[in-house]
């Protein structure tokens, strides 16, 4: 047995269903864009779903919120979570027992973090009781309108709470194995803590908040869980899009919904690898994934 | 002093909700402007008693796939982490970013193409087909976690043992495996709780009859039945932490058991 | 190297790539059998029924009461499934599409566009509804030949009936509006503190069909079947009237409740002055809930509010015919709709034709009390209209979503 066979063999547990089911599942994705393999029999060319979707304008709104809600919110929980896992990580011994108390919206699921959100931030709230009793509103419609003001708010704060500790998890894993002694040296050299911060620490950190930037913006673009419970009328989340288009609408409208599908894959690709390249290119090769 | 800041923004952000939570379970009429619940009643309470075997058997359901799903990446992963871990070739690095994407692409992107396929073949509205695609889905943090618990195992150990005479079999039983548990626990750990909170894609494939606790926690979300939805919310919440205690004291006894500890 | 590469692709795509569709059976020696043989084969067997989940109530009542009943008289194991319609109407799809021929439902809770799409894509077993003996005895058929215009031909049994109501807060609203004029009249003098569920919600589509009847000039127009003219020469007056107040409703109409239930929770919290229901029993059902406040109470727009029925159907590839068919007779029974009548189970107005019942059985459908919250059945037929032919409902909705939401 040549060893390339035997390296194939001993991969293959994990590459044959990867190959029928993922790869699989994505070539028949791409298919019913076409009009092939779908329930019902399509006439009409093979790319009138992608046509169609290129002209309607509510396509494009909704790939941009998408975009928009998964950056922001990815942005914010990495950026929170990496503070917070610094903090946490230089708390003294039993405090640190108690930070352990950040794991709790990762075991939670989206759907109970979105809920969450429900509970606190709508106008008839937990928050907005609290500032009416602050005297700072007098009715519930004088609470700011968090959840459907139409910038995805709701579901912003929602990925946040739940991706946070998941950054922290990522960085506090770097920082466990972090040499103490170089910020010892630093502070005696006289440097801020901010600096110190800023200069030695955060480098290090990069991969890990590079792969928790990517993980969770990959996410939060094509989550079905929060949207479900948090999307605004307009514009949509793509994936409530292709939701309702797959389980609501005419069996015949299945292509528009896996050719969505397939650019929403496609984006996704192209994403991990120019940021990927990108951030390969700024650490010269230390490795994300 | 800093210290009492992180405190104070950990507890708002991660422990607020759940005392929230729970307050909103025993308090079904707790409305606008009260910041305190104004009465308390335990009819969300009484409403989870009354329907304990149908909450038990979702979320029995859901334990079970959950398990499934984890056996199944450990099986998947294995021998590839191994190989992963010790040998080098041609294209590794690319083979690992490609066979690391499934848990970064919308699962929607595959799943939805899967569907019909998996209707033609009688996977759908069963336990197997939920638990081949949230292995699907989940397998890259086992794949991960694997590869590292692997490195950090070197190949020491396995090459005194092949010296002193043992096959491969007895290799990877007696002394392999043993010392893979704290990677296995940790990936496991992660596949099981993706696996468990999983709502949509248990919906997709197991179509209404796989039993899940997402399932039967979803359509409360958005009703006005709040307590109900906080109630089965804190157990989401308790189960996991209670299993994962479980599974730790296990661990440390096997250990001391074999002498490791 | 290449040809091994070529081997596995193909291997791969035989793999992946679905085989040919089977032929497609009928079931219906079944029809020809006498009620007293089926009952006997659906003894001992499981009958999954399939039917939305989001009433905590109905799903207890299904699951004590009638599974409890199915049990003793037939030791028939019942099992609920929460689904929503229009998602098991799209699972037997592609399980036809997909030529699966056993499938895993029995019985379906449904009605309207919903049996309408089902019934023409062949989803549906029948016609069995006038085999159940309790429908023989105890319905009208002229109350059950048409189901949102849509002739039924026995392929769906009668369950319960439903009228369109509204709900206030008499401690928050003192007179509400009690004409669709007067409602928006009061929508423009208390902005957003009104709004409805977004369509193609259940609720929310009827409540456009609700004004389109109203300012259109009343429903008998529309009876006569679909007309696309009229619908034409028509409807631009509905969408003027939804997009007058647009801008008085709550959230300033840029979002709309993605669901009733959203719509009951915001109406619940006190965050919107009126909540509507397709169920006159709903408002009793949540107070007794403990999550409406018991000041709620119900009422009827004079311009008319819909009725309609609602039914259970058989799919085609139910596993279990037989026992769909005992359960969809024991539904109709007089034990059954009176328990489902009561509002401490649920309150949904029986289906069946109280003349044909006896005395004894008459009474005991008047003496039960149906709360303070619900309107009683004289209140009800005074402004009761019926439904529209369901090729205007989706016209209707597509016309709500180009005309007003994405106006």
């Amino acid at each position: 047995m040549s060893w390339t066979t035997n390296l194939f063999l001993r991969l293959s547990p994990l590459i044959l269903p990867y190959l029928v089911l993922f790869c699989g599942g994505v070539f028949l994705t791409v298919c019913q864009s076409i009009g092939v393999l779908t329930p019902l029999p399509q006439d009409g060319g093979a790319l009138d779903a992608y046509a169609g979707l290129l002209t309607d304008r509510s396509f494009f709104a909704s790939f941009a919120f998408s975009l928009g809600v998964a950056a922001v919110s990815a942005l914010f929980a990495v950026a929170i979570g990496t503070f917070l896992a610094y903090r946490v990580w230089q708390l003294p011994g039993r405090l640190a027992t108690a930070a352990l108390v950040y794991k709790i919206p990762l075991i939670l699921p989206h759907i109970a973090v979105a809920f969450v959100v429900l509970v606190f931030w709508s106008q008839s709230g937990i928050l907005a009781s609290t500032a009416h009793s602050l005297g700072l509103i007098q009715s519930m419609n004088e609470f700011p309108n968090v959840l459907y003001s139409g910038w995805g708010i709701g579901m912003i704060l929602a990925y946040t709470l739940k991706g946070t500790p998941f950054a922290m998890l990522l960085v506090l894993a770097l920082l466990v194995r972090f040499d103490v002694r170089q910020i010892q040296t630093a502070a005696m050299l006289g440097a801020s803590g901010l600096r110190i911060f800023s200069s030695i620490v955060l480098p290090r950190l990069a991969p890990a908040i590079h792969t928790g930037f990517i993980i969770l913006f990959l996410y939060g673009f094509g989550a079905f869980d929060i949207p479900y419970l948090l999307s605004e009328s307009r514009p949509g989340m793509l994936s409530i899009h292709v939701y309702n288009l797959y389980f609501k609408h005419d069996l015949a409208r299945r292509p528009e919904a896996m050719a969505i599908l397939t650019i929403m894959f496609g984006f996704a690709l192209l994403f991990i690898i120019a940021y990927s390249k990108v951030v390969r290119r700024l650490e010269n090769g230390v490795r994300k994934l | 002093m800093k210290h009492v800041g992180t405190l104070l923004v950990l507890v708002l952000l991660f422990v607020l909700p759940v005392i929230v939570l729970l307050l909103t379970g025993l308090a079904p009429g707790w409305r606008f402007p009260d910041v305190w619940p104004d009465t308390f009643s335990l009819k969300g309470i009484d409403y989870l008693v009354r329907h304990h075997d149908q909450i038990l058997s979702s979320l029995g359901s859901s334990f079970v796939f959950s398990v499934f799903t984890v056996l199944l990446t450990l099986f998947m992963c294995l021998f590839p982490a191994a190989v992963f871990a010790r040998v080098e070739f041609k294209g590794k690095a690319l083979l690992e970013g490609l066979l690391l994407t499934p848990a970064l692409v919308p699962p929607m992107t595959f799943a939805m193409g899967l569907h019909f396929v998996f209707i033609k073949l009688s996977l759908t509205e069963t336990m197997v087909g939920v638990v081949i695609l949230l292995a699907m889905v989940s397998y890259p943090y086992m794949f991960r976690a694997l590869v590292a618990g692997f490195q950090t195992m070197g190949e020491d150990y396995r090459i005194c043992a092949r010296n002193l005479g043992a096959g491969t079999l007895a290799i990877v039983l007696q002394v392999e495996l043993p010392l893979l548990i704290p990677a296995v626990v940790a990936g496991g750990s992660v596949v099981f709780l993706v696996a468990f909170s999983e709502y949509f894609l248990v919906f997709l494939i197991g179509g209404g009859s796989v039993a899940s606790f997402t399932g039967t926690l979803f359509p409360l979300l958005s009703s006005s039945n709040r307590s109900l939805a906080a109630l089965l919310t804190l157990i989401f919440l308790f189960l996991p932490i209670l299993l994962f205690l479980v599974m730790d004291t296990a661990v440390v006894r096997l250990y001391r058991k074999r002498g490791m500890i | 190297m290449t040809k091994k590469l070529v081997i596995l692709f193909a291997l791969w795509v035989s793999l992946v790539l679905p085989g040919p569709l089977p032929a497609q059976q009928t079931d219906t020696a079944l029809l020809d059998t006498p009620f007293a043989r089926i009952e006997e084969q659906a003894r001992g067997s499981q009958v999954r029924w399939y039917l939305f989940g989001g009433w905590a109530h109905v799903n207890t009542w299904v699951d004590t009461y009638v599974a409890g009943e199915m049990k003793k008289r037939y030791d028939i194991d019942l099992v609920r499934v929460p689904m929503d319609a229009g998602v098991f109407v799209n699972k037997l799809l592609n399980e036809k599409a997909a030529g699966r021929k056993k499938g895993n439902i029995d019985l379906l809770w449904i009605n309207g566009e919903n049996f309408k799409n089902s019934k023409e894509a062949g989803l549906l077993f029948g016609p069995f509804a006038q085999k159940l003996p309790n429908v023989q005895q105890v319905v009208d058929p002229d109350s059950v030949a048409f189901d949102f215009g849509y002739p039924v031909d026995g392929y769906e049994a009668p369950y319960g009936r439903a009228q369109f109501v509204f709900e206030y807060d008499t401690a928050q609203v003192g007179t509400p509006p009690k004409t669709v004029a007067a409602l928006k009249a009061w929508i423009r003098a208390n902005p957003g503190r009104f709004t409805y569920p977004q369509p193609p919600d259940f609720t929310g589509s009827a409540f456009i069909r609700q004004i389109f009847y109203a300012v259109t000039g009343g429903h008998e127009q529309y009876l006569a079947g679909w007309d696309p003219d009229l619908f034409a020469r028509q409807s631009p007056r509905l969408w003027a009237w939804f997009n007058d107040i647009e801008p008085f409703l709550w959230q300033k109409g840029r979002t709309y409740p993605k669901d009733s239930a959203f719509l009951d929770t915001l109406f619940s919290r006190g965050e919107v002055a009126f909540g509507m229901s397709y169920h006159p029993p709903h408002a009793q059902n949540k107070i007794l809930e403990g999550s409406y406040p018991d000041t709620v109470r119900t009422f009827v727009m004079e311009d008319g509010s819909i009725y309609n029925t609602h039914f259970t159907a058989i799919p085609f590839n139910s596993p279990n015919k037989a026992g769909a068919m005992v359960l969809a007779n024991f539904l109709i029974s007089v034990e059954a709709q009176l328990s489902k009548y009561r509002p401490d189970n649920w309150g949904d107005f029986p289906a069946l034709d109280p003349n044909r019942l006896g005395p004894a059985d008459q009474k005991r459908f008047q003496a039960v009390d149906l709360g303070p919250a619900t309107l009683g059945s004289d209140q009800l037929d005074r402004v009761a209209v019926p439904e529209i032919p369901s090729a205007y409902l989706e016209a209707l909705e597509q016309g709500w979503k180009d005309h007003v939401l994405d106006n």
